[in-house]
């Protein structure tokens, strides 16, 4: 309901956090995200409520139900006072997740039975069909670092998607430090177990990523981060790029003037599209910069993965996301995609 | 590597391990920890990968750790002792610690943490290697100083031990963890029988040396990391998928398989000790480790588990030889009826 509300007002769901205390202090940062996002809605919440509460009563029930009470509150919007109640429920949950633990890892690995572990060929990892998917996700840009670009998630039509949508813009923040800006990123939030123990993804059966998106024209660059406990290792990501195809930016069909109009409406309504992205090219990069020595993305410990436009293009975009899963296809035999060389990295052939 | 300085470096733990076995001096002892953990390290890390990188760090860190605690311990008895000779320890502080260290250095529970993510890191044939290997050296200093060890600490740590090796090893599908989990079982099945009677220590470890040197040989030869892999080689090499069958229920302590004389052996002597609580906890949590063995043994060795086209043509990998590979199935498997001839450990 809240979210009818939020979209009758054009209100824009907020979901911003400070990057470098999500890089540096993961744990922090993620309560942080919490509050963050929360505090952020609040403000949203009251007086959208009020206006649209008294908005759809009033289309639906005439002119006589206009001087409905504006102080009635909708049960789930109730703000929540009480900091032992908080206390205690979030106890409450976590020992009831440690309970659900304890009784799946009877189960089988991630509660299920293991024959049914073994034999699937196909998962869905995060799907967007309500506004509690969307919690799962972080979304930052260089606002961070004093840049221009703003990036925003909401669901979208009939529940079916999650959208994620804001203007890039390259101007550098004026700050003597940063020479180059323009990005914005969609980062999943790792997963935790009961008293917020640090989890990890095991995908080790699986050695393709499938991602069900509408994009628009841009190049997207997908990250994945593993699993680790030392710092050094935090800033390690395997990448890889995903094209997406039409929109507003294709810049060789100006000149068919016919043909772009045609193609350029047309594909303003595409279809979904299916990437499958092998999990063998995904090329090892430190720090944001691609390194020589290449490793293979390990399967069995992945932490979290990532959506990145940086392509210095200024201007909207917009990336629609169905579904990301990770399947294993027969047909893809390769290990590795990238090689090591003995000029660059002698130390590897030693 | 470079064969020259891996046979070094292999030297160097060998040499390491022998130095600590053979010592009377404690100083030696501690030397030779530190000879086997610098060496290893190079070892750990032979296909370079962030995560090999993890996991020899995680591994040197605690392993320097529990070294420095022993340099503790060691000090304290030569104060309160003023001999260096490695006898009994005369101080209980000292024997507590140093049991802390000997332990954080084999893995027993609660310094178990590192063992199934140091093992997952690397590859099997250095997991062969710290797995069997690496604990020689501190099972032998727990063996010298056995008599004045704190009965208290020692058993509640080998209880917990079986406990967490059975109960984390449930729902793991990568091999290496199993592996992991069953080593924290074993030892602490082994140091639960040493203050009573040392020489079954040294039988469990010699039967686990060798029914895990044959579990490793066996993924090694299939190049198999994760149950699912394992659960291919019927495909491959169907008689590799019988021993497998064969070694994990050893491992699991069934009889007549030779796992079961350990097992067997410390249950006797634990009773005539008169306690009959801890071998009936310890023997219904070592039902955990079995659980999980058969569940490997039914995805791999009971069912022909189905597999794409992809996986069938796998023989067209290299088959990777297995050096002394009979003798060790035999070794792990049936050598049960060799029972009496315990009196030769003495």
């Amino acid at each position: 309901m809240a979210l009818v509300h939020k979209l009758l007002n054009g209100t824009c769901i907020l979901r911003k956090c400070p990057k470098p205390s999500v890089a540096l202090y993961p744990f922090l940062g993620t309560r942080f995200a919490d509050y963050c996002s929360s505090s952020l809605q609040k403000p949203a919440a009251v007086p959208g409520k009020a206006s649209s509460q008294r908005k759809t009563e009033g289309d639906l029930q005439g002119h006589h139900q206009r001087d409905v009470a504006l102080d009635i509150t909708c049960p789930e919007e109730k703000p929540e006072v009480s900091f032992d109640k908080a206390i205690k429920d979030e106890l409450k949950n976590h020992f009831w997740r440690l309970k659900d633990d304890i009784v799946n890892r009877w189960i089988g690995p991630e509660g299920r039975p293991l024959h049914e572990v073994l034999l699937e060929q196909a998962r869905v990892v995060w799907k967007f069909r309500g506004k509690e998917d969307l919690d799962k996700w972080i979304v930052t840009s260089d606002k961070t670092i004093g840049g221009r670009s703003e990036a925003f998630l909401k669901m979208g039509k009939n529940n079916q998607s999650a959208l994620l949508y804001g203007t890039l813009s390259s101007d550098t923040p004026q700050d003597g430090e940063s020479s180059r800006s323009g990005y914005c990123a969609m980062i999943s939030r790792i997963p935790r177990g009961p008293f917020e123990r640090k989890r990890s993804y095991d995908w080790s059966q699986f050695n393709t990523l499938y991602l069900r998106v509408r994009g628009d024209g841009r190049p997207w660059m997908v990250n994945i981060r593993e699993d680790t406990d030392i710092i050094q290792r935090k800033n390690q990501i395997y990448s890889y790029f995903m094209f997406t195809r039409g929109g507003p930016y294709w810049q060789d069909v100006k000149k068919k003037l016919y043909l772009y109009v045609f193609v350029r409406v047309y594909l303003k309504y595409k279809f979904l599209k299916v990437k499958l992205i092998p999990f063998s090219k995904f090329f090892f990069s430190n720090q944001g910069r691609i390194r020589d020595a290449q490793y293979q993305l390990l399967l069995d410990k992945i932490s979290s993965i990532g959506f990145t436009l940086a392509d210095k293009v200024d201007g909207p975009f917009f990336l629609e996301i169905d579904f990301i899963g990770v399947f294993t296809d027969p047909a893809h035999t390769e290990e590795f995609a990238y090689e090591n060389s003995p000029e660059l990295n002698p130390r590897l052939f030693k | 590597m470079n064969p020259l300085i891996l046979t070094i470096i292999l030297m160097t733990v060998f040499l390491g391990t022998m130095i600590v076995m053979a010592s009377s001096h404690w100083l030696m002892i501690w030397i030779g920890f530190e000879m086997n953990l610098l060496a290893i390290i190079p070892i750990l890390m032979k296909k370079y990968s962030p995560r090999a990188m993890e996991a020899s760090t995680k591994y040197f860190l605690t392993q320097a750790t529990a070294s420095m605690l022993l340099m503790m311990a060691i000090i304290i008895n030569l104060m309160h002792s003023g001999q260096w000779t490695i006898t009994k320890v005369f101080n209980p502080t000292a024997s507590i610690i140093m049991t802390l260290a000997l332990a954080m250095k084999l893995g027993l529970t609660p310094f178990h943490f590192w063992v199934p993510e140091v093992t997952q890191g690397i590859s099997l044939t250095s997991g062969l290697i710290l797995l069997t290997w690496q604990k020689l050296a501190p099972m032998s200093i727990l063996y010298q100083i056995s008599p004045s060890i704190n009965l208290n600490i020692l058993l509640t740590m080998a209880v917990l031990s079986i406990l967490v090796g059975g109960w984390g090893g449930l729902n793991q599908t990568q091999l290496r963890k199993i592996m992991a989990y069953s080593s924290i079982a074993h030892m602490g099945w082994m140091t639960a029988i040493l203050v009573y009677n040392p020489t079954l220590t040294m039988l469990n470890m010699l039967i686990y040396i060798m029914m895990t040197l044959t579990m490793f040989m066996l993924f090694i030869h299939s190049s198999s990391t994760t149950t699912l892999s394992l659960s291919h080689t019927w495909n491959k090499a169907p008689l590799i998928t019988t021993l497998i069958l064969i070694t994990l229920l050893s491992m699991g302590g069934l009889p007549p398989l030779s796992g079961f004389m350990p097992k067997w052996m410390i249950i006797q002597e634990l009773t005539k000790n008169s306690s009959i609580i801890l071998p009936t906890l310890m023997a219904i949590m070592a039902l955990l480790n079995l659980y999980f063995y058969t569940r490997l043994t039914y995805s791999t060795s009971l069912t022909m588990f189905p597999s794409t086209n992809n996986m069938k043509m796998k023989w067209q990998f290299e088959t990777k030889q297995i050096t002394l590979l009979p003798p060790l199935i035999i070794a792990s498997s049936l050598l049960l009826p060799l029972t009496p001839m315990l009196s030769i450990l003495d």
